[in-house]
């Protein structure tokens, strides 16, 4: 119970600029991740991976299973590391949970690669897009019913406590997706000067030319999915934390929708540009909640949920003056 | 001309003679009464079976029931309908509330039923979609031996209002799992029997008691209110303004209508910048979750409450916002949660569900199918006493002012008088939130040392305001919408 007397957090400009800022940090974070995931796919295989949004929700469901359930995934023996029931994972558990989790969506990815994408090779691309719908579509109902109604907590360490910034409130967990972001991000980047990356790039640049070098193509499209699933998964764990909407857990209500908000990313950014995703997460957030923050009061005027619009009207904007998006590469053709 | 005059009188005194035997015939069940799930033998069963009924059965009359859909009359049984959602947004809850109804059935007819008349209910998912609802309402509602008597419970105010005039031209009784201010109002709905009080007066309830609880931390009131589209969160959002405007309290937010899709940003932005020191909402757990979660993050702190189905323990009290919605948010309810001490029919109802269901988890909601039992039982009890198990006879004693139901307790006692004004229950119940006293357990591992708990603690029970009370309601809150 409250036992002093209530003081409203009167919020000044520039502490409501601070927040807003870094909620757009974050939310840009988690933008990024997803986007990333989309953009590794879709550079390796020329696929646009339609599965983002049950393949990214399943990895934040390998989480809850792992850590609240104590259990494995379709495995029947319990999890060791769990923490016991009633507690909560230290940080350094919680991570580790974090890349069991990761692991898991990327088997995943690896597998639908195996199963459904591979045998397509050579198909036409619009082929393996409606594959990976089909694939969404299969995937979305067990989400749905094992995260039911009232969700699967996640479990993280720190809740939904928060830091005083000289009076703006900032959540830990907006700093966190920040960090985790910008691991991922800098991760990748690294990736593609690796070997591995360069061959992706190959593959993406031209696959026959690429075989001829004696590139394994389905190792590629294989690495290609299992990063992308992971990615996806990593974003929707992020977005998991409170106080971004799910309050810490899996949501049925808000995770299945949550791939299909990062189309304006790549499409701003441009389908195969990692620095595309990240410059793309970020602009697209930014814009998307400073309009929430300080359009609010004709919130009557625009429409309830007028910021969600926003991100749309960006990407429209680039699409009609650069459809290629920022950092996209132009396909050139001979006329 | 003479003769053809006396031809005619005769024929129409045959005619009408024969239009009062098949009276008769309605009246007694010793015919078919026009349906095709014989009501023959009914005074023969009721001899026979007068016997098992129990010591709480009263008298058996023995007489003959005039029956027509729904009813097995060789058999004794009546069945009910239940339009569920079981598989949609609602379904964890209300799949807990059938199992309550059902349980309440079986222990109604272990205990040898009514006059050796027992009940059966049919359970059918709506899965919360209007248009499979509407298809299931019309399987229960059919006019054949498939049909049901009344329908005891059906989810969501959208079917409900949807089947509401369909039920009252085919005469089909309709418990609804919704506390819309429409329902109340027998022109929207005849056949609609509403339960407990409705989103409106609870509203004002609500932030009546809020105010009370702002003031005794030494703030001024001042209201925001935040609700969703639709019948559900306007008719809650206006309860709240009618309120603050008898109160005087100032709306320094209102969100009515502000909160759809996924994006509550805005919302979040003003409520925040608002200055209250009180919040009323009418919203879905998840959208609570997302709106005060942000808010109390971004530094607001006022007191909150909301309608009862904005509020849910096991969405919020895992949550990572537990420990603030212990501390800010106060849920407002229509009854009695699970393991109230000191209400019969909470000792009745914890008994049965104990023994019935142990593999299921303790929950309040179980109070909401015991009660929609309650109801359809002393509904089934006076049809019977009258000789009538007719449809329109099920509606017809619902809209008699003498019915009253008593729910031991567990509600407020109700009673369905014609004019809106009088129909409509004023009181609700707050419970204050508790998430260090949040323990599920099995029903198999209840105690009365250990009863397990949602955390949701009754701190006024039937509290009825005084805006409440005093308000005099020419109608329904808010119009149907469609």
């Amino acid at each position: 119970m409250i036992t002093a007397v209530l003081q409203f957090a009167q919020v000044g400009a520039g502490a409501t600029l601070i927040q807003t800022l870094v909620k757009a940090l974050a939310l840009g974070s988690v933008y990024v991740l997803i986007a990333l995931g989309f953009v590794i796919i879709f550079k390796a295989t020329q696929v646009l991976n339609f599965a983002a949004g049950a393949l990214s929700m399943a990895g934040a469901m390998f989480m809850t299973i792992l850590i609240s359930d104590g259990g494995f995934p379709l495995l029947p023996f319990a999890n060791p590391l769990a923490p016991a029931e009633g507690e909560t994972a230290g940080i350094v558990l919680f991570f580790v949970h974090v890349l069991i989790a990761l692991a898991l969506a990327a088997i995943l990815g690896l597998v639908i690669e195996r199963v459904a994408i591979r045998p397509m090779v050579g198909q036409p691309l619009f082929a393996m897009a409606v594959i990976t719908l089909g694939i969404e579509i299969a995937i979305r109902p067990f989400n749905l019913d094992a995260t039911a109604l009232e969700g699967r907590q996640l479990g993280v360490p720190w809740g939904a406590n928060s830091w005083d910034w000289g009076g703006a409130v900032v959540p830990k967990s907006y700093l966190v997706a920040v960090i985790v972001a910008a691991i991922a991000g800098v991760s990748v980047l690294f990736f593609f000067r690796t070997k591995l990356g360069v061959a992706m790039r190959a593959v993406a640049f031209d696959q026959e030319a690429a075989m001829a070098q004696g590139i394994n193509v389905g190792r590629v499209f294989a690495i290609a999915w299992a990063m992308g699933t992971a990615l996806a998964a990593l974003g929707a764990i992020v977005y998991g934390m409170a106080p971004f909407p799910p309050g810490g857990s899996v949501s049925q209500e808000i995770h299945p929708l949550l791939a299909l908000r990062v189309l304006p990313v790549i499409v701003l950014g441009g389908l195969d540009s990692v620095a595309g995703a990240i410059y793309g997460g970020l602009i697209i957030a930014t814009a998307e909640v400073f309009a929430g923050q300080y359009l609010s009061q004709w919130n009557s005027t625009l429409g309830s949920g007028y910021s969600t619009i926003v991100p749309y009207l960006v990407m429209l904007f680039m699409l009609l003056v650069k459809p290629y998006g920022l950092f996209g590469t132009p396909e050139i053709r001979r006329v | 001309m003479r003769r053809l005059k006396v031809l005619l009188a005769l024929l129409l005194a045959l005619s009408m003679l024969a239009a009062a035997c098949g009276g008769d015939d309605d009246s007694s069940g010793s015919d078919d009464g026009g349906s095709d799930s014989s009501d023959d033998g009914g005074g023969d069963d009721g001899d026979d079976d007068g016997g098992d009924s129990g010591g709480d059965d009263g008298g058996d009359t023995g007489g003959e029931i005039a029956t027509d859909y729904g009813v097995d009359a060789e058999n004794k049984i009546i069945y009910v309908g239940l339009n569920a959602d079981l598989t949609g947004p609602f379904a964890s809850l209300v799949a807990e509330i059938v199992a309550a109804q059902e349980v309440y059935w079986e222990v109604f007819n272990a205990n040898g039923g009514y006059q050796g008349w027992t009940v059966e209910p049919v359970v059918l998912d709506s899965g919360y979609q209007t248009d499979i609802g509407i298809q299931n309402y019309e399987t229960l509602a059919q006019e054949s031996s498939d049909g049901v008597l009344m329908i005891t419970e059906n989810t969501g105010s959208p079917i409900t209002a949807a089947i509401a005039e369909q039920a009252a031209e085919d005469n089909v009784l309709v418990i609804p799992l919704s506390w819309a201010s429409l329902w109340p109002d027998p022109t929207f709905g005849s056949a609609i029997l509403e339960k407990q009080t409705t989103y409106c007066v609870e509203a004002m309830n609500g932030v009546e008691w809020l105010a009370g609880k702002v003031e005794s931390e030494g703030l001024d009131p001042a209201l925001a209110i935040i609700g969703r589209p639709g019948e559900y969160g306007e008719d809650g959002s206006v309860g709240a303004a009618l309120a603050a405007e008898e109160l005087g309290i100032p709306v320094v937010y209102d969100g009515t209508g502000a909160v759809a899709g996924d994006d509550r940003s805005a919302v979040i932005a003003e409520l925040v910048s608002s200055g209250a020191t009180m919040v009323w909402v009418t919203l879905t757990p998840g959208e609570l979750l997302d709106i005060f979660g942000n808010s109390v993050s971004q530094g607001l702190q006022a007191y909150w409450s909301g309608s009862s189905p904005s509020f849910n323990y096991l969405v919020h009290m895992p949550s990572d916002f537990a420990a603030e919605f212990s501390e800010y948010y106060f849920q407002s309810q229509y009854q009695a949660p699970w393991a109230t001490p000191g209400i019969a029919g909470m000792e009745d109802l914890i008994a049965a569900m104990v023994e019935a269901r142990p593999e299921l988890n303790i929950s309040d909601v179980f109070t909401t199918g015991w009660i929609e039992g309650i109801m359809a039982e002393t509904l089934i009890r006076a049809a019977i006493d009258q000789g009538d198990l007719t449809r329109a006879n099920m509606v017809a004693i619902s809209q008699d002012s003498s019915f009253s139901v008593d729910f031991k307790g567990l509600s407020a006692n109700q009673s369905w008088p014609a004019d809106y004004n009088e129909a409509v229950v004023r009181s609700s119940w707050i419970y204050d939130v508790d998430a260090t006293k949040f323990n599920l357990i099995p029903l198999g591992d209840y105690t009365p040392e250990n009863p397990g708990s949602t955390g949701l603690i009754p701190i006024e029970q039937d509290y009825t305001g005084s805006v409440a009370e005093n308000y005099v309601f020419d109608g329904p809150c808010i119009e149907a919408s469609g």
